[in-house]
């Protein structure tokens, strides 16, 4: 205890420091009046901390904004970090070096890793974090980063210029203004606002303005997004009160006690920094009747819980519960708040009824016959904004380099505000550097899997992380997420430090070593039997066993296979990770092989990309229905693969697109070949279904003009005719398109396109008449 | 190109899978024994005298078109086809891998000769497996080969093979193709052999031709229309497996997918859920129970479906109406055989007589039923019941005047009046107040050819246009998946690994919705939902 006081201490004498350079940059008359920074980032919850050190790390100036710097890192919600689902999003975010894995290590006070009977894929790291640890480490490590800057203010508006021509986008993000009327320019600006967006907190029939209990909500922002044209809609969540410590019975009540030894959630961590014994216990009670009473007979004092803002399938909060599930004991988590704090967060009880019967509900619980409500439980609706209006990336299709992630998306959670913070900080900085974005897939990862379904599916309710919504659950596990991720992060998107890079690097070569030795060592079964006895290895099968089909078994391990088989088995014994690593790899080993055809399939499905800035609803190439169109206009999938996961788009529309596709590539590989005809190109793209006229590919033979000019459309499908040609001129003479190795030819009855690939433009030449003319005469 | 002569069989191929009118052609010359010399000249020359043979089941078109008009255009699709064989493989990715899928390429019905296709990396694997381990044939050259049962060695065929290895095939991946005798019991055997070979599954809707467009073998705006072609096809296919999918199979499935996707749902609850909410007792070993049950139901279901499956193929058509209408010779008229004893007396036929016949192109089971009237006696009375009973199969022809609809009105109804050679030339003709009818006299065959007609378009109503989805296909889909679901299912041990548990139940559940449709993660997490009070 006197060490972490001591620590603390050293904390905030660090940040009073680290002020410092922010304070010389405004009072530096040699810079600039108005700031710039590659990357701005508004808001300073989880998504915002990792966006910013994220783009920090690839390299930008970053700027990180947020109402109040000491609430960076708050957990406004539960003190826990993890669970299932949730500790594989977090353990995805190490792999691409973000913080908040790091951080937890520092500041658990409980450490548990859930499912551990269920298997590996499946094993939920969890927490419970002390709230001011976390906030602490948090401030350190963000105002120790370099190129980030921070600064206190309140968001008004985003400065909005003229877009670049080869993006989507009506208009590009160019930087903010703040309250006080002062502007920051940005290349690239990120949103990570939270619940802030007209933020409204419920306690009963009281409602009052704000982004979370005392903190001022950002209207001002939500109408200038509105007012650009974004689909926004409303959301809610909640949070349980707060109960005086001191005033629990504990000796009543179920105590959970943390696991030993404690597993880390980042990969670089081989220990937390406490020790198992010296950590806190939680305890577990249960609702009774009584507590359905009061919900029941109080409804008309709750409104949050009559409105119709749509809140989540699952039960958020004690209300929901006693609604739909009546009659049932709900289970309540009594969660420490930290080492030295006086609070428990009662986990399960969220609720919004008026503060007197909060408390009177409480100490209907068993064990909390005393308790005091320090805080009161309350009830937060916001705006979020319709996730199918942002790219894989996160940036918005409406506003050029204007960046979304965390809540303002529809998420709630912790983890899944870190996990979209990182890949928006990352392709932020990348925009910058104009470098392709860094897009997770479903078949990488379980931050691919939220941003697809975000971005492809939408959200009606706060979206959170299950293991059930990955198809890949057996290849995305906790335990590979470095192999994943890190390699690629580093080579793609520059955010993984060499170290960390080079550790994975190793990881992933040993562990295929290892696994093609364990392959290649074979016993017959009853060879097996005699080395390990403890193996219930049937003997009647005449074939040999690989060492790694023996090592699926439950109760082996590389331990005791080691044992048997000591060359060359023993050297992979040495580091316990990668022992245990062996061994989840070869549990899934055969079903593996299964997955990873699966997977192929969809990468292939991914890799189609669709022009981004295809007009779905106008686009006649295509035979869409106008259902069909509608979908694809709103979500705007950026590959064939996201393009078939959306609900109602058939597989006739998407074998449509997929010639689209293919035409569209085609004619980009044309582009490739002559890049000087660019820009013709796109003009004549402009002149969709323009009458152009195709010259005679012999002229001197020609007899007659007319009869052989033809209608081209210089899009997809040129057009029909019985002739070579060698150049087209538009039927209003103000272009001409020169074509090579345009083959055309018809067959009765059957119709075929002409194959046009046009080379370049000459401007018409003034005595056009006359030339034509000519060819007339001839 | 001049060396690289393609074989026949290429053209057959392309040509079913343009659904050329001229698909029945290629296929006659597959089974001539020159196939593999055939030259590309004597085939148009040589053409029309094949043309007639066919005729009978030829699309209407075909009869229709004029002998030079129809050699110009088989040149110019065996100069196409020349090009897109000889085309250099484009520089799109390697062959894809994944699994391997197999199709029947030709029509439904009858024909002379039915074209089965794989294509994917174990395409060699499977020719290898059914032509008995001999070596693979010489790449793009027709051998004739023994097709046999890997399962019980039986043999099946004996057919024309074909190997095109990748990339210079359809798909770009290795295809093999297998011309097989047309009778459905073959057809259906070579399927289900196929399909029993590991690595293989029935090809999705569209997708060879999805393969064909992701290694760059097929350019649609070359040949313009096709896509056009695909999006019939596929929404043809759909329609057609929604419609196998109406009767007691289909609800079968449907109650299977149900109970596994609950289940799934429960696994997936105690997985996400199991540690931190707390569910019920017993979750899991509900889900287990209900499992175990589903494999049970599945593996009888399937061992039953296995006898059943060559007995019948086809629609059932019931000839009814009152007594000596001339339904029995109408039935004899159809089947071109004496099936039912006919005599000028009413009352002649007195039990249903079935009799599978083809009609236009399409297999049926005609039935002959005794004529409907009350007051006789109990034999006949028995025979009148059965008739009634059989008419809730799928199409009937009422014959004769003033038959009311004998069942209710979601049957397809054809009204025949018989006897129409009685009606004198001059005289009036049937009432005016009925409903849309036809005349036929089956002593002069008078109006066959329209009934025929008639019944052409209620059969591809009922059926399916032949030329896209293929109830044998269909079938052997139901079998694949559900065969799929059930080895999936036996890999569900819950004791040990929850995950790969759950794994086994979603690889089961993923080949029932193949069949069902529906599918989604969103399904689970409603059940999660509604069945759990999780969250917090």
């Amino acid at each position: 205890m006197f060490y972490l006081r001591g620590c603390g201490r050293w904390v905030a004498a660090s940040f009073t420091k680290q002020q410092f350079p922010l304070v010389r940059l405004s009072s530096d008359s040699a810079a600039p009046r108005t700031p710039h920074f590659d990357v701005i980032v508004i808001g300073g919850g989880h998504a915002g901390t990792e966006a910013a050190t994220a783009a920090a790390r690839c390299g930008s100036r970053t700027l990180l904004l947020t109402h109040r710097v000491d609430t960076i890192g708050q957990m406004s919600c539960n003190p826990s970090f993890g669970g299932i689902g949730k500790g594989h999003l977090m353990r995805e975010v190490d792999a691409l070096d973000g913080l908040c894995s790091r951080i937890c290590d520092q500041s658990g006070v409980h450490y548990k890793v859930l499912n551990r009977r269920k298997g590996p894929a499946v094993w939920g790291l969890r927490a419970q974090i002390d709230r001011k640890l976390y906030k602490q480490n948090m401030q350190k490590e963000i105002l120790n980063t370099p190129l980030l800057t921070v600064q206190e203010g309140a968001v008004e508006d985003l400065i909005l210029t003229e877009p670049e021509p080869e993006h989507t986008g009506k208009c590009r993000v160019s930087g903010v203004v703040l309250v006080d009327g002062s502007t920051v320019y940005a290349e690239s600006v990120i949103l990570t606002t939270g619940t802030f967006l007209r933020g409204m907190i419920v306690i009963g029939l009281e409602m009052h303005p704000a982004g979370r209990l005392g903190d001022q909500p950002s209207i001002g922002l939500a109408q200038t997004l509105e007012k650009l044209g974004f689909v926004v809609g409303r959301l809610k969540t909640g949070t349980p009160p707060r109960i005086a410590k001191d005033s629990i019975n504990f000796s009543i009540l179920n105590k959970q006690t943390p696991d030993n030894p404690s597993v880390p959630f980042s990969f670089t961590n081989e220990t937390v920094w406490i020790k198992p014994e010296d950590q806190l216990p939680c305890y577990l009670t249960y609702t009774n009747p009584r507590v359905d009473e009061i919900v029941l007979n109080n409804l008309h004092l709750n409104s949050h819980v009559k409105e119709t803002t749509r809140g989540p399938r699952y039960c958020p909060s004690i209300e929901s519960k006693v609604l739909r599930f009546p009659n049932r004991l709900h289970q309540v988590w009594l969660e420490p708040e930290g080492m030295d704090s006086d609070l428990i967060y009662p986990q399960g009880l969220s609720m919004t009824l008026p503060t007197e019967l909060q408390e009177k509900m409480i100490t209907c619980i068993r064990g909390l016959e005393k308790a005091k409500v320090i805080q009161p439980g309350y009830g937060v609706q916001y705006d979020y904004l319709d996730p199918r209006q942002i790219t894989p990336s996160l940036e918005t299709h409406l506003v050029q380099r204007l960046f979304f992630a965390g809540q303002i998306n529809g998420t709630t959670g912790y983890e899944e505000a870190a996990a979209q913070g990182v890949i928006a900080g990352i392709n932020a900085s990348l925009r910058v550097s104009r470098k392709p974005p860094f897009v997770v897939s479903r078949t990488e990862g379980y931050i691919g899997v939220l941003i697809d379904d975000l971005t492809t599916l939408g959200t009606s309710e706060p979206y959170r992380m299950f293991t059930s919504r990955v198809e890949f659950r057996l290849s995305l596990r906790p335990d590979n997420a470095d192999i994943r991720l890190t390699l690629r992060g580093y080579k793609d998107a520059g955010c993984v430090s060499q170290q960390r890079y080079e550790r994975a690097c190793w990881m992933k070569s040993s562990l295929e070593e290892g696994i093609s030795v364990l392959k290649s060592i074979e016993f017959s079964s009853s060879k097996w039997k005699n080395l390990i006895p403890e193996v219930s290895i049937s003997t009647s099968r005449s074939l040999p066993v690989r060492a790694l089909d023996v090592l699926k078994y439950e109760e082996v391990d590389m331990d005791s296979l080691a044992k048997a088989v000591p060359e060359p088995l023993k050297k992979y014994t040495k580091c316990r990770e990668l022992a245990e690593r062996l061994k989840i790899e070869a549990t899934y080993e055969s079903v593996l092989f299964h997955q990873l055809q699966e997977i192929k399939g969809v990468q292939q499905d991914e890799a189609l990309q669709l022009p981004k800035d295809i007009d779905y609803l106008t686009i006649r190439d295509v035979s869409l229905s106008h259902e069909v169109r509608e979908k694809l206009h709103f979500s705007r999938p950026q590959t064939i693969g996201a393009a078939s996961r959306i609900p109602g788009v058939t597989p006739a529309a998407i074998i449509n697109l997929l010639r689209f596709v293919k035409t569209t590539q085609q004619r980009q590989a044309a582009m490739n070949e002559s890049p000087k005809t660019d820009q013709c190109l796109r003009n004549a793209d402009r002149l969709q279904e323009r009458q152009f006229l195709l010259s005679p590919a012999t002229l001197p033979r020609r007899t007659s003009l007319t009869d052989t000019f033809l209608t081209l459309k210089p899009t997809l499908s040129p057009g029909r005719a019985s002739l070579k040609a060698s150049w087209c001129i538009s039927t209003d003479f103000t272009s001409v398109v020169t074509l090579t190795g345009a083959k055309v030819t018809t067959i009765p009855g059957l119709r075929t396109p002409v194959s046009t690939r046009p080379t370049g433009t000459v401007p018409i030449p003034k005595n056009i008449y006359s030339i034509l003319n000519t060819y007339e005469g001839r | 190109m001049r060396n690289s002569k393609p074989p026949l069989a290429v053209i057959c191929t392309a040509l079913c899978q343009a659904r050329s009118v001229l698909s029945s052609i290629p296929y006659s010359y597959c089974q001539s024994r020159c196939a593999r010399t055939l030259k590309i000249r004597s085939h148009v020359a040589r053409g029309t005298t094949f043309r007639y043979t066919h005729l009978h089941r030829a699309p209407a078109s075909l009869s229709t078109l004029h002998q030079p008009m129809e050699a110009k255009i088989f040149r110019w699709w065996a100069g196409r086809i020349l090009r897109l064989c000889t085309r250099r493989s484009s520089g799109a990715a390697a062959p894809g891998s994944g699994a391997t899928i197999f199709a029947l390429s030709s029509g439904q019905g009858r024909c002379g000769i039915a074209v089965i296709r794989t294509s994917g990396p174990s395409s060699g694997h499977a020719l290898r497996i059914l032509t008995a381990a001999r070596d693979l044939p010489p790449a793009r050259h027709a051998s004739l080969r023994l097709l046999s049962d890997p399962r019980s060695g039986e043999p099946l065929d004996r057919a024309l093979v074909l190997w095109f290895p990748g990339p210079r095939s359809f798909t770009g991946e290795d295809c093999v193709e297998f011309h097989v005798h047309g009778g459905p019991a073959v057809v259906s055997g070579v399927l289900q052999a196929l399909g029993s070979v590991p690595g293989l599954r029935p090809a999705e809707a569209g997708e060879f031709t999805r393969r064909a467009f992701a290694n760059g073998k097929l350019n649609l705006t070359e040949v313009e229309g096709l896509a056009d072609l695909i999006h019939a096809e596929t929404e043809a296919q759909r329609r057609q497996a929604l419609r196998q999918l109406d009767g007691e199979l289909g609800h079968l499935c449907r109650g299977w997918a149900e109970t596994l996707t609950k289940a799934l749902a429960h696994v997936e609850a105690y997985i996400d859920f199991g540690e931190d909410d707390n569910l019920e007792e017993g979750v899991l070993e509900q889900a287990d129970i209900e499992v175990r049950a589903l494999e049970v139901a599945l593996g009888a279901h399937l061992r039953d479906a296995r006898r059943g499956q060559r007995l019948r193929s086809g629609a059932h058509v019931v000839v009814t109406g009152p007594p000596n209408a001339g339904k029995s010779s109408l039935v004899n008229l159809l089947s071109r055989k004496p099936v039912s004893i006919v005599s000028p007396e009413p009352g002649t036929t007195r039990d249903v007589l079935e009799t599978p016949v083809d009609l236009a192109g399409f297999p049926v089971l005609l039935s002959d039923t005794a004529g409907l009237r009350e007051g006789v006696g109990p034999v006949e009375q028995e025979g009148v019941r059965r008739a009634r009973e059989s008419c809730n199969f799928l199409a009937t022809v009422v014959a004769s005047v003033g038959a009311q609809s004998p069942s209710d009105s979601s049957q397809r109804l054809l009204l025949v009046l018989n006897k129409s050679d009685l009606l004198s030339p001059e005289g009036p003709g049937p009432r005016p107040d009925l409903p849309p009818h036809l005349l036929l006299s089956c002593l002069t065959g008078e109006g066959l050819d329209g009934l025929l007609e008639a019944l052409r378009k209620e059969l591809a109503a009922v059926c399916g246009d032949p030329s896209t989805g293929s109830p044998l296909l269909t079938r052997a889909r139901h079998q694949h998946h559900l065969q799929g679901c059930l080895d999936a299912l036996s890999h569900y041990k819950p004791s040990k690994d929850l995950a790969l548990a759950a794994e086994a139940l979603r690889v089961a559940r993923g080949h029932l919705t193949r069949l069902t449709g529906g599918g989604g993660t969103e399904e689970i997490l409603d059940i999660i939902f509604r069945d759990f009070c999780v969250g917090k």
